[in-house]
């Protein structure tokens, strides 16, 4: 019904906006994990405008930064040892990019040039293993290892276009996502994949109860988290005690 | 029901946590052992990180060693003075292996060490278990061979630091307790044990202390240790996760106390064997994810390790 009636809104106001923009929502500005999340989704909405039928909308969902090591198992004495052969400096932890049209004619060059824009530039190598492994090899290896872990898709998830002006985008986040800011952008582009229009919007993921109590203190305060973790196993064991001494009379 | 652990960061079922707790409770309730050497390398197995898991299972077992001493503190079971050397030892062992967890840690490769510990460790126990429950199960069918354990004179009597241990009725050296408890501390600190199978042995065969007071003073000590090593990780190597511990802890109340009321129904020495085989299918396991050629060479990890 919400999403109803925000459409009707942007119906509206889309006869009174320019050729080739676009205006979106997302239908909730923040995200609680709490201990019982187990991922969740995402509607993005709005209105767009396209000049013509070659117009295509990206929509890029962007997650908070973190730093990634590429490790590789090399085998030592008969047992397989992690060895780390990369790193990937303050790259977004989650990344999807979906297009309007995926019959796009640049889809692969516009594919590439996001990817090296968030993921490639930040690549510090830190070994060349005896089979050495080209830059392109660690590209293609955090690229498959992220799309396994449900961190990364490139133009798998369909935007639906209702009436070449509205659309609707869910975004589903996987259980073990990153807290932070998450930003959605969307872009209108010509068939040059020319940027004619953005709009970007933010969603907070933060952990809350339990979950923000125990991982903050423990970051934060350890010398409070670590007299606290004995202090409530002691008492713990203290009533275990006093409870089966007094069952067991 | 699906939980997510705060440090561990990874989500777990709750059902198949407390039923780990409360079977592992159950089987330390069966035979007197503190679980630990079990508990660790099943959350591994489980998916939890060794570097958490070990932590966290010295919180639980401090918890679990506290609820045990104080039963022995009403039998006058401990040996207060040995408890305390035992401890001093035992805190400076904790803190060396915590630094040495801590530095390994940081090369990224606190996995391996753990697992080639246990395998070690897992490896050796069981296999003693296996063949000690056999030869005691022909034995019985044979003749009852009762040994007795002779107070000699060795060379720990020629240590110097001699001095009185009145609930023990020992006069001996106070450095064999004190490395005795340095190595507890280190085991502890690395692989998330109370070690009371070395102490409880050691305290027996090395130091001569008399049955009685044995078991009451090694969870004396090991208490301390284990809350010590829960603190030092918490602080070193923020890998202490209280939500898991507290599961644990839960579950593994219940299943001690289960375990212990049903002692008698059960005959000891086949289920020793038992244990056996379940230690040694833990090992392994370990043994084999190690040297089995993984389905995919590559993996990730997040933030900055050297």
């Amino acid at each position: 019904m919400r999403q109803l009636i925000f459409a009707m809104i942007f119906l509206l106001s889309t006869l009174s906006f320019s050729l080739g923009s676009v205006i979106s929502d997302v239908d909730k500005s923040d995200i609680k994990l709490s201990t019982r999340f187990d991922g969740t989704s995402l509607l993005v909405f709005g209105a767009i405008s396209p000049e013509n039928d070659s117009t295509s909308l990206l929509v890029e969902v962007v997650g908070p930064s973190t730093t990634v090591n590429i490790r590789k198992k090399v085998r030592i004495w008969g047992i397989w040892v992690n060895k780390k052969i990369a790193q990937f400096q303050d790259i977004p932890s989650f990344y999807q990019i979906s297009i309007s049209n995926p019959e796009h004619p640049l889809l692969k060059e516009i594919e590439y040039r996001k990817l090296k824009s968030v993921f490639y530039d930040f690549l510090n190598i830190t070994s060349i293993s005896e089979d050495g492994n080209s830059t392109k090899q660690y590209y293609d290896e955090l690229t498959r290892l992220k799309k396994k872990l449900g961190k990364l898709s490139t133009f798998e998830e369909k935007i639906n276009i209702i009436d070449k002006k509205l659309f609707s985008y869910k975004v589903n986040l996987p259980k073990k996502i990153h807290p932070g800011i998450y930003k959605i952008k969307m872009t209108l582009i010509d068939q040059q994949a020319i940027e004619l229009s953005k709009s970007e919007q933010s969603v907070k993921v933060s952990k809350v109860g339990v979950q923000e109590f125990l991982s903050s203190n423990s970051k934060n305060n350890p010398v409070f988290y670590g007299l606290f973790s004995v202090i409530i196993a002691l008492f713990l064991g203290f009533t275990a005690a006093q409870l089966f001494r007094w069952l067991y009379r | 029901m699906q939980i997510f652990l705060p440090i561990a960061d990874v989500p777990v079922d709750l059902f198949v946590l407390l039923i780990l707790g409360a079977a592992v409770g159950f089987l330390s309730g069966v035979f007197g052992i503190g679980g630990g050497f079990l508990m660790t390398p099943l959350l591994i197995l489980l998916g939890i990180p060794a570097a958490v898991a070990v932590a966290t299972e010295a919180n639980q077992i401090a918890a679990s060693s506290f609820s045990g001493v104080l039963a022995h503190l009403k039998r006058r079971a401990v040996d207060f003075k040995m408890g305390n050397i035992l401890v001093v030892g035992g805190l400076l062992g904790s803190a060396v292996g915590v630094e040495v967890f801590r530095i390994i840690k940081s090369y990224g490769q606190i996995e391996l060490f753990v697992s080639l510990c246990y395998i070690l460790f897992l490896g050796s126990i069981g296999t003693l278990m296996f063949l000690e429950s056999l030869s005691t199960i022909q034995r019985s069918r044979k003749s009852v061979n009762i040994l007795k354990h002779k107070k000699k004179h060795n060379w720990i009597h020629g240590l110097p630091f001699k001095t009185k241990f009145k609930s023990s009725n020992l006069y001996i050296s106070a450095i064999p307790p004190v490395i005795i408890g340095f190595i507890i501390g280190i085991l502890a600190s690395i692989m998330g044990v109370g070690g009371g199978f070395i102490l409880i042995p050691a305290m027996i065969y090395i130091l001569g202390m008399p049955t009685k007071v044995v078991i009451g003073t090694s969870l004396y000590q090991i208490m301390f240790i284990t809350a010590f090593t829960t603190f030092m990780h918490a602080t070193q190597n923020k890998t202490v996760d209280l939500l898991l511990a507290l599961i644990l802890i839960v579950g593994g109340v219940l299943g001690a106390q289960l375990g212990a009321r049903v002692t008698v129904k059960l005959k000891a020495e086949e289920i020793r064997i038992l244990l056996a085989i379940i230690v040694l299918l833990v090992c392994l396991k370990l043994a084999l994810d190690l040297m089995m050629t993984p389905n995919d060479l590559f993996s990730i990890t997040y933030g900055s390790e050297s």
